[in-house]
């Protein structure tokens, strides 16, 4: 068998040497058995002559030489796709149109499994990842958790998983575990205000423990990593890791770096080395900027404390390399052991129940990249799948009717004696290659498209750490693609060709047996009209959606607005010196020019982001309520009234009886049918006396409903963050610069973040249903088209076969509108079919893209009906043409014809 | 010239084969030894050889290179390999097997009954 591949392979590399030395080889031989011809009784010539005459066909012997070593499929192969090449050149305007549609499909599907490929599907760039394992646990009560950050979602059977553990309890299972080989400790993202030669602005950071890098087997591309030895706290001068993006971005990829000492949240940091490139530790959705060791968070986060000696602070992540003799159920039970033992030893004052510990998959790093893509892409998977095939049907359409024009070539072929599958072989040979000159233009377009699937996708503030490129892996899928379609839209038609009756293909005039094709046509009419039906029906879905969210009453006017968001915190500011600093920026920026008016917030409105917490009247049970942390003209810069009392105001100050403004909703909850101002509520556990009721508003998310709501003067509740407002006479985004300067002047360390309009912020927020709505719709549009020109194509070709038939019924006294009954009906019984189909495939469709719906169900009768109506009212307007040509046959030419 | 036989199919690559397992050998060299070594009785057509030769090299059992005729002439020579030899060998078994067979069966005579 080798040597089978390697004399081929051999043959074909050095095709122009084989021949050579063949006809040497041959030329040998006769030339030899001449000379003793020669030799007895012929003259040279004559022997010579005699020779050849002996040998026999030098030609044909060559030719069976060829076949001995496998050649001759190749040059079959190789003629079938020199005579592809020249049939798809005769048509150039089908084979550029089919390439393009191809192309697109292909270049979509490709650029797509790139994105699953890297979101998906790839593990960490780390030593043997299948051996890390993620900790995770869940409690019914858990008491001795008293404050928690870090992800948790709601498992299979409601119960609620967590991922942070507390510092000691990590320490505990780090030190005597015996199934791990490591167990490192990491914290999420943190915003960190880094300043660099004086300069500040605003990072991601993570902080990890000491056996982070070893345990994941990094090392620095330049300098050292950190080590257990940095596990130590205190000390002058912690040191830093910077990612190799960021090196690359803010030091111009200096070697100098090493060893300069930068401010990280005010305290001062060395580097000491720069990750390799793509190298970004485990969690694959945003690469930090900086890495600092675990032991420094009581200098970088001077906010929370020293966290790292409270049992009942459950921020940090774990994650272990599993050793390579354990087994996860021992592992797990053996970690449930010991942090049940850290509970025990912490004696939490609450009541709870120890946690049941789940040991999770490490291999691909944290789950929130995949979790955010899975659904868009699975959504747009589909739609992609669905174009493609109906790219494939249609192309099936055009090849079977531009085939059957070939008649009489095949039948003069097949007559000829070429075999059937020779033939099927040349046919499939040419919708291989309009496939291939698609698949190349598509995997270009793929090339191009690069990341921007997945950055459409995610949070424009974290740029993923996957890199998404083509890879073999996504090559190999474009060719899989590229073959199934080449196949997949080639096979039928070329079947259906060479099943031909000879004599009156031969003869020009076409037998009445000619059904097969005309059913094959109609079958993938309707299976195109199905697959469209079904994206039209999923993207009138989408697009409703987002016409529903974006007509969602804001409650306020959102346009003119500029929002950013301060954190002084980070630079230090606590308590009065702290909240001095916010009413200072707002009163200069209140003063700055062109801007009418000025006020803050916690978090702002639609960020994304909310408080909320109990409020409750004397002797009364309490309601959930969103807690607003607010400036003096809060409802005024937003654009919403304030209904009764008064607004908050400057003189609402720590030492000053504490007050709250209510929204309507909440003061209808409160206090049906009487005014709340002047009444007594508690906020948090706080008293306040109600002094105004404002109107409703959307705060966090377009999609929830509009909830009760209490208004707190900032100054009487200590906020870090700020979220500022202002309302702009002219374009909002004109006032940036003199907004910065505005807000240097009181502290030109404390950088602005997250500056953009009210308008961009909403739209922000919408992005994904924006997002969605529109490309599935590109989709179901293209889908749309294709179908048409199918129906079109089809019904063109077989009113131009049945031309003669026509002529007869038109010579017999059909008027115009039988014919174009005759023909219509021909033509929309498959779209009939195909929307029966389409009905049920768009309910299923619709399904998948239920948990992205907003007012709308996804078996909204009306829309289904509108998406129905589109179709046909498409495959009319399709249909037309063919229609009204066949109203105007003259009889006589068609009975020429027959 | 004394009459010659046609080769059965499928029995010259055994003849080339067992030809040039005797030595080194360039085509035409192995069609006067296989005309030599059957007493001139079997007649091979002269062309018929070389996609013989090719499929054998093809298939791993003999190996080709250039040298020079005894009368100073480029030409192609082939030997066997491990591979060919041991093909060579069953082919000769299973040969053996065929005429012993085919011989026994001629020789029935009928049956006295």
């Amino acid at each position: 068998m080798l040597a089978r591949a390697r004399s081929w392979l051999r043959a074909l590399a050095g095709r122009r040497k084989l021949e050579q030395e063949m006809a040497e080889e041959m030329e040998f031989h006769i030339a030899a058995r001449a000379e003793e011809l020669a030799g007895r009784w012929l003259s040279p010539a004559e022997a010579l002559r005699e020779a050849r005459v002996e040998f026999g066909g030098v030609e044909r012997y060559k030719e069976e030489c060829r076949e001995s070593v496998g050649l001759r499929l190749v040059d079959a192969l190789r003629a079938d796709l020199v005579y592809a090449w020249r049939q798809l050149r005769r048509a150039p305007g089908f084979s550029l149109a089919t390439a393009s549609i191809l192309a697109l499909g292909i270049g979509a599907s490709t650029a797509l499994f790139g994105t699953v490929d890297a979101a998906l599907l790839r593990r960490l760039p780390v030593e043997r990842p299948e051996e890390l394992r993620r900790l995770a646990w869940t409690a019914p009560r858990s008491g001795f958790c008293q404050s928690y950050s870090g992800d948790n979602w709601t498992g299979p059977n409601g119960e609620e998983i967590s991922t942070s553990f507390s510092y000691p309890a990590y320490r505990h299972l780090r030190d005597r575990t015996s199934s791990f080989t490591d167990l490192f400790a990491f914290s999420g993202f943190e915003r960190m205000n880094v300043t660099i030669g004086g300069e500040p602005r605003l990072a991601s950071g993570q902080l990890v423990s000491g056996s982070y890098f070893p345990a994941l087997g990094t090392s620095a591309s330049l300098g050292r990593l950190l080590s257990p030895a940095d596990d130590r706290p205190g000390g002058v001068g912690y040191p830093a890791v910077l990612s190799h993006g960021f090196w690359l971005r803010t030091f111009g990829g200096d070697r100098g770096v090493l060893g300069r000492t930068l401010l990280a949240n005010g305290t001062p940091v060395v580097v000491v080395g720069v990750l390799p490139r793509g190298s970004c530790g485990v969690d694959p959705s945003w690469c930090p900027d900086l890495v600092l060791p675990l032991a420094m968070q009581p200098a970088v986060e001077t906010w929370a404390g020293d966290v790292l000696a409270r049992p009942g602070h459950w921020y940090f992540q774990v994650m272990g390399r599993l050793r390579r003799d354990a087994k996860d159920e021992p592992a797990r039970a053996e970690a449930e052991r010991l942090l049940a033992e850290a509970i025990r030893a912490a004696a939490p004052p609450e009541t709870y129940d120890l946690p049941r510990v789940l040991l999770l998959p490490g291999a691909q790093g944290l789950e929130d990249l995949r979790n955010s893509l899975r659904r868009p892409l699975q959504i747009l998977g589909a739609a992609v799948a669905s174009v493609l095939l109906v790219a494939c049907f249609n192309l099936a359409g055009l090849l079977l009717a531009r085939v059957s024009t070939r008649e009489r070539e095949i039948a003069t072929r097949l007559a000829l004696g070429a075999g059937r599958g020779r033939i099927v072989r040349q046919l499939l040979t040419e919708s291989l290659l309009l496939s291939a000159l698609g698949g190349l233009a598509g995997v270009l377009l793929a090339y191009v498209a690069g990341d921007a699937i997945a950055r459409l996708f995610l949070a424009s503030e974290r740029a993923p750490a996957v890199e998404i490129a083509l890879n073999g892996r996504v090559l190999l899928f474009a060719a899989g693609v590229l073959v199934t379609v080449g196949v997949g839209f080639g096979l039928a038609p070329a079947l259906n060709a060479t099943r031909v009756d000879l004599l009156p293909a031969l003869r020009g005039t076409r037998g009445t047996t000619d059904r097969a094709p005309r059913r094959s046509g109609k079958v993938l009419i309707a299976l195109q009209v199905a697959l469209s039906l079904a994206l039209v029906a999923t993207s009138s879905l989408l697009v409703r959606t987002l016409v529903t969210l974006r007509s969602q009453a804001l409650g306020f006017r959102p346009e003119s607005l500029l929002v950013f968001q301060l954190d002084p915190s980070l630079n230090g500011y606590r308590g009065a010196r702290l909240l001095d600093f916010h009413e200072r920026v707002l009163r200069v920026l209140e003063g700055v020019a062109g801007v009418r008016s000025a006020s803050m917030s916690r978090h702002g409105l639609l960020t994304g982001s909310r408080t909320s917490d109990r409020v409750s009247v004397p002797g009364q049970e309490g309601l959930n309520a969103d807690i607003h942390f607010v400036a003096p003209r809060f409802f005024e810069t937003l654009g919403f009234p304030l209904l009764l009392g008064r607004d908050v105001s400057w003189g609402d100050r720590e030492q000053a009886a504490p007050v709250a403004v209510l929204n309507a909703a909440m003061a209808r909850r409160l206090f049906p049918g009487r005014s709340p101002v002047g009444e007594r509520v508690t906020i948090s556990g706080r008293a306040a006396e109600v002094v105004g009721v404002a109107g409703d508003t959307k705060f966090d998310s377009l999609r929830a409903a509009v909830r009760p709501a209490a208004y707190v003067p900032f100054r009487q509740s200590e906020q870090y963050s700020m979220t500022f407002v202002l309302r702009s006479e002219a374009a909002p985004e004109a006032l940036l610069p003199a907004l910065r300067r505005a807000v240097a002047q009181v502290d030109p360390n404390v950088p602005l973040y997250r500056v953009r309009t009210q308008v961009q912020q909403i739209a922000e927020a919408t992005r994904r249903e924006r997002l969605l709505a529109s490309l599935v719709s590109g989709f179901s549009v293209v889908a749309l088209v294709l179908a048409g020109v199918g129906i079109y194509s089809t019904l063109a070709y077989q009113v131009a076969r049945r031309t003669p038939e026509i002529g007869v019924r038109a010579a017999l006294g059909a008027g115009a509108g039988d014919v174009a009954r005759l023909v219509l009906a021909d033509a929309l019984a498959p779209v009939g079919v195909g929307v029966v189909i389409g009905v049920a495939a768009s309910l299923l469709a619709c399904r998948m893209v239920e948990s992205m719906l907003f007012g709308v169900t996804p078996r909204d009768p009306v829309l289904l009906l509108v998406a129905v109506a589109v179709l046909l009212a498409a495959a009319l307007v399709a249909a037309w043409p063919p229609a009204r040509r066949a109203t105007r046959i003259p009889p006589m030419e068609a009975l020429r014809q027959e | 010239m004394p009459e010659r036989a046609a080769i059965l199919p499928g029995t010259l690559d055994l003849l080339i084969l067992k030809a040039v397992s005797l030595g080194l050998e360039h085509g035409y060299g192995i069609l006067l030894r296989i005309e030599q070594i059957s007493g001139q009785a079997l007649a091979i057509e002269q062309g018929a050889l070389y996609p013989a030769l090719y499929r054998l090299e093809h298939q791993g059992w003999l190996e080709s290179e250039w040298g020079t005729s005894s009368n100073n002439r480029r030409a192609k020579f082939y030997k066997l390999t491990a591979a060919g030899r041991r093909q060579l060998r069953d082919e000769v078994a299973s040969w053996e097997r065929f005429a012993s067979a085919v011989a026994m069966a001629l020789r029935a005579a009928p049956s006295e009954a």
